[in-house]
């Protein structure tokens, strides 16, 4: 039996947060990311209007948690991304990881980050890319050589780690794109869109991956328009939309609906369903919904077509 | 996997071996884009250059291979500066590589100077081994000629020492000398300078083809620099002219400064204080143009 | 960080640079293009004249480095037309051979050669045309070769190669006879071994100083001959020329070179 409260959405922030729930919820020497009071405009040419991607955006990522960047496509979440990992400046504000402004270079010691549609150079091997990355990252020798192994299992891509990256599906890039982004241990992980593309499957592999990940201490910061798995792996989300963060705060806080209780019965009796029915009445609450609950598509997959190892295949 | 406290290694503003990594990646890169046809397209040329026109002049036989050759060298030369270059970074821009690298602790200059250094590395061991082939040929068809001379003269009984010496001697002018080698090296260094040129457009391009199409440009421009300054500068009266003329003078590197090559075919011996006099100049416009590239590169947003 | 009006500061630190290292590359150029050019080390830029006889084509590769490869295109564009007895356009092509190339002296010595040898005979013993215009084509064209080799000798002063071929050209023994004049030849043969040339043209000089009447030309030929006898060094010529010059000289009869004597080098 699972007990859900179910009732009026509450979220701890309202559309216009500066920041406020920022300073009330958060030590500072915990945060991982800071991002405070950020803009983002582009200017393209003389004559166009400049287009406003990120409209002072301010939101904390603790150490330690899963924090979900979630909203429609355009709505600044890729722009804030980007600044988060000195790609783009911003145009006002700023943003700092483990306390050091994301501009500085020195700051990305501590991040991996695995992009939306991972693109590695196509005449690299796999173990080839995770040398160049973790070389890059400052490993060299037999501790590179490790890291690479380690990373190669940890993603099951040993088999195919003499293969050239130009010869990889869209799974085994997501899971290149990973194994670069853990190769030096970094503290912070920024995942855009890591299941995009990828089977249920690989899917479920990625999500056991961040809870995993979560279990070491690392701080997760993840992007997804599943929002299904956004809802099992973050702690925190930001909802953003128009370049604003529209809703932020615990998962648990912004999705349970406070005025309704779920409760889930197995080998109930007509009687019984009968006599909750009478109680509900006599205390004048209402039934809203009574039937045979149903299992997710995706579990029902995961069910039907348990493989024995996904990585063995292409 | 250890614990998150710390990452692996500690992060250093400059690393020698972050370049280095850029640099060979880049080799890589290019290696496997089969550009090396291009080697084995000049031994062909090399060869049938070589062993052709058996009718001419022993001298203008050697003198044509040396021409074609070198040739060869300059327009292959020129071709990887600019194709390679400008395939660099638009197409890491085009296809989100930079962003995976930029997000690793890689400052932008490091990522500009690994790249110019990986095509350098390309050019220079591409032009390295072409040299050998190429200086094989030449000695191979200098020893012929000199042999064939000497049993002429033996055939007239006019094989006295003198005789075999002034024939080695003119041949040899001809021939190989290091002088030859001196010219490789100045096809070297303005390939490298075109290459930085391409790195600089390249910053601020918008695609692959315009890189190339700007770079061919300021190449052609660079190799008129000497017409330009004496035409635009001090003919033309026009201000607009004047203008151009010298704003195009002021950019464009003075590629002619690297034409050794002539001088090398002909055997004339090419001072080692020239040589590095030129060797300077390379190296002040390969840095000089790095660091405006960076400039404009620090800043774009990705 | 950006300026007032949207431009990045960086970018515009970059184009003041690219600038300032103009400004700076550009004294510097001048003077290593000066000094190069000075030793010969890089050639001085296409006259824009050498558009029309190149094309646009040739005229590219020329400014892009490739000016010794057209030149041997356009002498072998030469080579063809000789073969084909196309005197004028061996005389052109030879002719934008050597602008593009003046430095070269093979390409002034084979246009001297195709001029001063290859034509001249071939009018010469052209029986379509009358006698008299032979002579003057012959003539003619035998005075092309030799203005070739004084042309050549203007951006290639003192060069042995081009001396010896005039001092061919003058030679009065020569079987081929092109404009013979022992004097200048004598001349020129030795102003090429003076430069280089091997010691072969000093007895060539010394040859055809024998042939003149004067005095001061004969005993400058009998003292070259008599420098290589001492030194060991003896030439069947020697045979005839040692009592010729004797006798023009009134050497004593003890002072003379006893004997005929046999070739004999180092």
């Amino acid at each position: 039996m699972t007990f859900r409260p179910w009732g009026m959405s509450k979220g701890l922030a309202s559309s216009n947060n500066f920041g406020f729930i920022t300073s009330m919820e958060t030590n500072n020497s915990n945060a991982a990311v800071e991002v405070s009071s950020l803009t983002k405009v582009f200017k393209s040419g003389m004559r166009k209007t400049p287009l406003v991607a990120v409209r002072d955006v301010s939101f904390t990522v603790k150490t330690g948690e899963v924090y979900g960047l979630i909203g429609p496509n355009g709505c600044g979440k890729s722009t804030t991304m980007k600044i988060m990992l000195g790609l783009l400046k911003p145009t006002v504000g700023s943003a700092s990881i483990f306390g050091q402004s994301s501009e500085a270079v020195g700051s990305r010691q501590n991040v991996g980050f695995l992009p939306e549609n991972p693109y590695f150079y196509k005449h690299l091997t796999g173990r080839e890319t995770l040398h160049f990355y973790g070389r890059l990252c400052g490993l060299a020798g037999s501790e590179l050589k490790d890291r690479t192994e380690t990373m190669l299992k940890l993603t099951g891509l040993q088999n195919a780690a003499t293969r050239r990256v130009g010869g990889y599906s869209k799974g085994m890039l997501q899971r290149i794109g990973l194994a670069q982004a853990l190769i030096h241990d970094p503290r912070l992980l920024i995942l855009d869109e890591p299941t995009a593309g990828v089977d249920p499957v690989g899917s479920r592999t990625i999500r056991d991956l961040i809870f995993e990940l979560k279990q070491r201490g690392i701080t997760i910061v993840v992007t997804s328009h599943l929002l299904e798995q956004m809802q099992e792996v973050c702690d925190r989300v930001g909802i953003m939309s128009n370049g604003r963060m529209v809703r932020e705060g615990k998962i648990e806080d912004l999705i349970s609906v406070e005025n309704q209780t779920e409760i889930i019965l197995e080998d109930a009796p007509d009687e019984l369903i009968r006599e909750i029915r009478q109680l509900v009445d006599k205390h004048h609450s209402r039934v809203v919904t009574l039937g045979k609950p149903r299992t997710t598509l995706e579990r029902l997959f995961i069910e039907s077509t348990a493989q024995t190892d996904d990585r063995e295949a292409p | 996997m250890s614990s998150p406290s710390s990452s692996l290694s500690t992060y250093s503003s400059f690393s020698l071996s972050r370049i280095w990594t850029l640099a060979t990646n880049t080799v890589t890169q290019l290696l496997r884009m089969k550009i090396l046809v291009f080697l084995a397209v000049f031994s062909v040329i090399v060869v049938a250059a070589g062993f052709s026109f058996p009718a001419m002049s022993p001298e203008q036989q050697l003198k044509l291979l040396k021409d074609v050759s070198l040739g060869a060298l300059q327009i292959f030369s020129m071709v990887i500066a600019i194709a390679a270059t400008a395939l660099l970074l638009p197409r890491d821009l085009e296809d989100r590589t930079l962003y995976t690298i930029l997000s690793k602790p890689v400052p932008r200059y490091e990522y500009l100077i690994g790249k110019l250094l990986g095509v350098l590395l390309l050019l220079g061991g591409g032009l390295l081994i072409m040299d050998l082939i190429f200086s094989s040929i030449v000695w191979l068809k200098q020893s012929l000629i000199i042999s064939n001379q000497i049993a002429a003269l033996r055939s007239e009984q006019q094989d006295v020492p003198d005789n075999i010496a002034a024939i080695k001697a003119f041949t040899g002018q001809y021939g190989l000398t290091w002088s030859l080698h001196a010219g490789v090296w100045s096809i070297f260094l303005k390939a490298s300078v075109i290459a930085a040129l391409s790195l600089l457009i390249s910053c601020f391009a918008s695609s692959t083809l315009f890189t190339i199409v700007v770079s061919l440009g300021f190449t052609i421009a660079g190799h008129g620099q000497q017409l330009m300054r004496e035409w635009f500068v001090s003919k033309l009266s026009g201000f607009w002219e004047q203008t151009i003329g010298l704003v195009m003078t002021l950019i464009c590197p003075d590629l002619s400064l690297f034409d050794l090559v002539e001088a090398a075919i002909r055997g004339d011996v090419i001072q080692l204080a020239a040589l590095g006099s030129v060797t300077g100049m390379a190296l002040l416009y390969i840095v000089g143009y790095t660091a405006v590239a960076y400039l404009f590169f620090a800043d774009k947003e990705l | 960080m950006k300026t007032k009006f949207g431009i990045g500061i960086r970018p515009l630190i970059g184009t003041v640079l690219l600038v300032l290292l103009g400004l700076v590359q550009m004294p510097l150029e001048f003077r290593l293009s000066d000094s190069l050019r000075e030793k010969k080390l890089i050639p001085s830029p296409p006259d824009l004249s050498l558009r029309e006889s190149l094309g646009q084509m040739g005229f590219a590769a020329v400014l892009g480095g490739l000016r010794s490869l057209i030149a041997s295109i356009t002498y072998l564009q030469a080579y063809v037309a000789f073969e084909n007895i196309e005197w004028g356009k061996v005389d052109s092509l030879m002719t934008l051979t050597t602008r593009l190339q003046p430095q070269e002296p093979l390409y002034w010595d084979d246009a001297s050669w195709h001029m001063a040898y290859n034509a001249a005979s071939s009018y010469q013993k052209d029986e379509s045309l009358r006698l008299p215009l032979r002579d003057k084509l012959y003539r003619d064209y035998v005075q092309r070769g030799i203005d070739i080799l004084n042309e050549g000798l203007t951006y290639l002063p003192d060069n042995p190669r081009l001396l010896t071929r005039l001092g061919d050209i003058y030679n009065a023994n020569s079987a081929s006879r092109r404009q013979p004049d022992a004097r200048k030849a004598a001349h020129y043969y030795l102003e090429a071994y003076k430069n280089g040339a091997r010691e072969f043209y000093e007895r060539m000089a010394a040859y055809q100083l024998a042939l003149l009447d004067d005095r001061e030309s004969q005993q400058q030929a009998y003292d070259i001959l008599r420098r290589y006898y001492d030194k060991g060094r003896y030439f069947d010529t020697m045979n005839t020329l040692f009592p010729e010059l004797e006798e023009k000289l009134g050497i004593p009869k003890e002072k003379r070179v006893p004997g005929p004597v046999k070739f004999q080098s180092r």
